[in-house]
């Protein structure tokens, strides 16, 4: 190709040229064609969606839709409220969230070792712990809940139980993961002094996991007390439960006032969780 | 950290290690044991504060541990081995003992799932549109101006603070009963949990391709659909398929408020029965869960993998 002097020198012929030289440079006509045929399926997807769903409906809301967006912002008679009410509710839900993280901690602690592979060699015991805790894991919170409630009744009991059924899968799982991830040397050391498995679990492990497994269950606190809201929704105690009472009494404003002190509470617990962290782990705990 | 003084013996010399350091030690846990008691205080008030609120007691706990446990014999299904995969008689009748029998309503369960996969993609889909359409103002390196910059921060935590089954409430109370609730209710969350990790990405991003663009005469959108977009795009679809494993977990419970999805039938057979048909839904609510999370975890594969080549 000849040097280009100025623009207006060059011909068809020598842009035809470039084009040919420089394919990727001016756009790949395929890989266009495959990017407009995502965009276009997913916009089929969603006219479809639209259409399967009956997304019409958002805008005739029926009468109680638009009292409820106008309680929101427009509360009344909060002198009635019953406020002692409101605040045993929420004690009840951070209760219910502290005391199955805790419990599922305290269990994790024990099983976490058992599903970890340098800690047990037997294979097959480790899966089989494994297989039973991906089970508790994979059936969801409010599953938990709902069958609990209906084994034991409505109250915290159920939520509690929930909580601690499926924080034992997932905590399980996240302290064998830390127990797998050691630093084999300080075990060594242990071991080479003549110590027991106990002692070496004890002096060798523990000390390197139990920041990280610190820190996964303040997670978890923080993350229970905001699930421990919905778990009252199905009747396991709680906030939930004086949220849908209200919700069903037609008290929209006190359901939104409730919303934000939930909110409110799960700032603090994060906060607090944050500090504490901080303290005791420094800046190793993630 | 507490100093020790080590004093010296008569000759100059100092004492034997061993006591050094017993006594660094002491010291050292002397300093913290104020705060250790204080902490231990705290924890423990916590903890029975927690007991007595949730009467979490021997007594209650003992008549409930029989309780579950009489309620998990009584949905397991009544399978028999040489009956296991039995058909339906010439009546049409499936014989008791058999899978068939116990998945009765299989043709039920399986277009709710259909539908609750379809609830989880819609709802992916638009809450990713509004992460998306959110995002860019939620980054601090991004958005110069203040105040949308904390607007668009504090409305992606509302979003994502509320109980996603709070929001299905509230929807199924202003749109009606059925998936559009849940759609909704799930794109909310969506979008401000995503929102918040894309922006995330965002604040982590080159500055350069977006002074190019602005060298060029870009406007702001321009810089970030030329300049951003390209550097964050396989995060953001990365980010997305994981939220729509999520979501699918999210659409499967939400009709428990009555938001559409396999929830509203799980939500109905423990209500109304305790038998085989509890564990049945939950079985296929399970197998369908991992089968999603297995495929997108491929594609994400495919998508990173993709990248990096």
């Amino acid at each position: 190709m000849a040097p280009v002097r100025t623009l207006s020198a060059l011909t068809e012929a020598d842009i035809a040229a470039t084009r040919s030289a420089n394919p990727d440079a001016f756009g790949n006509s395929r890989k266009s064609l495959l990017i407009y045929a995502a965009w276009a399926s997913v916009f089929v997807y969603l006219a479809f969606a639209f259409i399967y769903f009956d997304f019409g409906r958002i805008f005739e809301p029926s009468e109680n839709a638009q009292r409820l967006l106008r309680a929101m912002f427009r509360w009344e008679d909060m002198e009635t409220w019953q406020y002692a009410n409101i605040y045993r509710g929420i004690a009840e839900t951070l209760a219910m969230a502290f005391l199955g993280t805790f419990l599922a901690s305290l269990v994790a602690l024990v099983v976490g070792f058992l599903a970890a592979r340098n800690i047990v060699r037997f294979g097959l015991f480790r899966h089989t712990v494994r297989r039973i805790l991906d089970v508790f894991r994979g059936i969801d919170q409010l599953v938990w809940a709902l069958v609990f409630v209906r084994a034991v009744g409505l109250g915290p009991l159920a939520g509690v139980l929930a909580i601690f059924i499926s924080d034992i899968g997932t905590l399980s799982k996240l302290y064998s993961e830390a127990i797998e991830n050691i630093d084999r040397k300080q075990v060594e050391g242990i071991r080479s002094t003549g110590a027991g498995p106990v002692r070496t679990i004890r002096f060798g492990i523990l000390p390197q996991v139990l920041p990280v497994f610190l820190s996964q269950s303040l997670y978890f606190l923080e993350s229970n007390t905001r699930s421990a809201t919905s778990l009252g929704i199905v009747g396991a105690g709680g906030i939930g439960m004086i949220i849908i009472e209200r919700f069903r009494a037609t008290l929209y404003d006190q359901v939104v006032f409730v919303v934000i002190n939930v909110l409110i509470l799960v700032a603090i617990i994060d906060w607090v969780s944050k500090k504490i962290r901080m303290k005791f782990i420094g800046e190793v705990g993630e | 950290m507490a100093v020790t003084t080590t004093p010296l013996t008569e000759t100059g010399h100092p004492q034997d290690p061993v006591s050094i350091y017993e006594k660094h030690r002491t010291d050292l846990q002397r300093a913290k044991l104020g705060q250790n008691i204080l902490f231990l205080l705290l924890f423990f008030g916590m903890l029975i504060f927690s007991i007595v609120t949730s009467q979490f007691y021997p007594e209650r706990l003992a008549q409930a541990a029989s309780r579950v446990f009489e309620y998990f014999g009584t949905i397991m299904p009544n399978l028999q081995w040489d009956l296991l995969f039995e058909g339906r008689d010439e009546q049409g009748r499936a014989v008791e003992g058999s899978l068939t029998f116990w998945y009765t309503d299989l043709d039920k369960y399986l277009s709710l799932i259909w539908e609750t996969i379809l609830m989880a993609i819609t709802a992916t889909l638009l809450g990713t549109a509004g992460a998306l359409a959110l995002c860019f103002a939620g980054s601090r390196n991004l958005m110069k101006n203040s105040w949308i910059y904390f607007f668009a921060r504090r409305f992606m935590e509302i979003c994502r603070g509320v109980p996603e089954i709070l929001i299905a409430l509230i929807f199924v109370f202003a749109f009606g009963i059925g998936p559009l609730a849940g759609i909704l209710a799930v794109a909310i969350h969506t979008a401000g949990a995503l929102g918040k990790l894309f922006a995330e990405v965002n604040e982590n991003v080159s500055r350069r391709p977006i002074d190019g663009i602005r060298g060029v005469g870009g406007n702001w959108f321009e810089q970030m659909r030329y300049g951003v977009l390209p550097q964050v795009l396989p995060n953001f679809v990365s980010y997305g398929l994981l939220r729509f494993e999520i979501n699918v977990r999210a659409s499967s419970i939400i009709g428990f408020v009555g938001a559409g999805g396999i929830g509203q039938e799980l939500n109905r057979v423990i209500s109304f029965y305790s038998d085989d048909r509890v564990l049945a839904v939950l079985v296929l609510v399970v197998i369908t869960v991992t089968l999603i999370d297995l495929l997108s975890e491929r594609l994400r594969l495919y998508f990173i993998g993709k990248e990096q080549l």
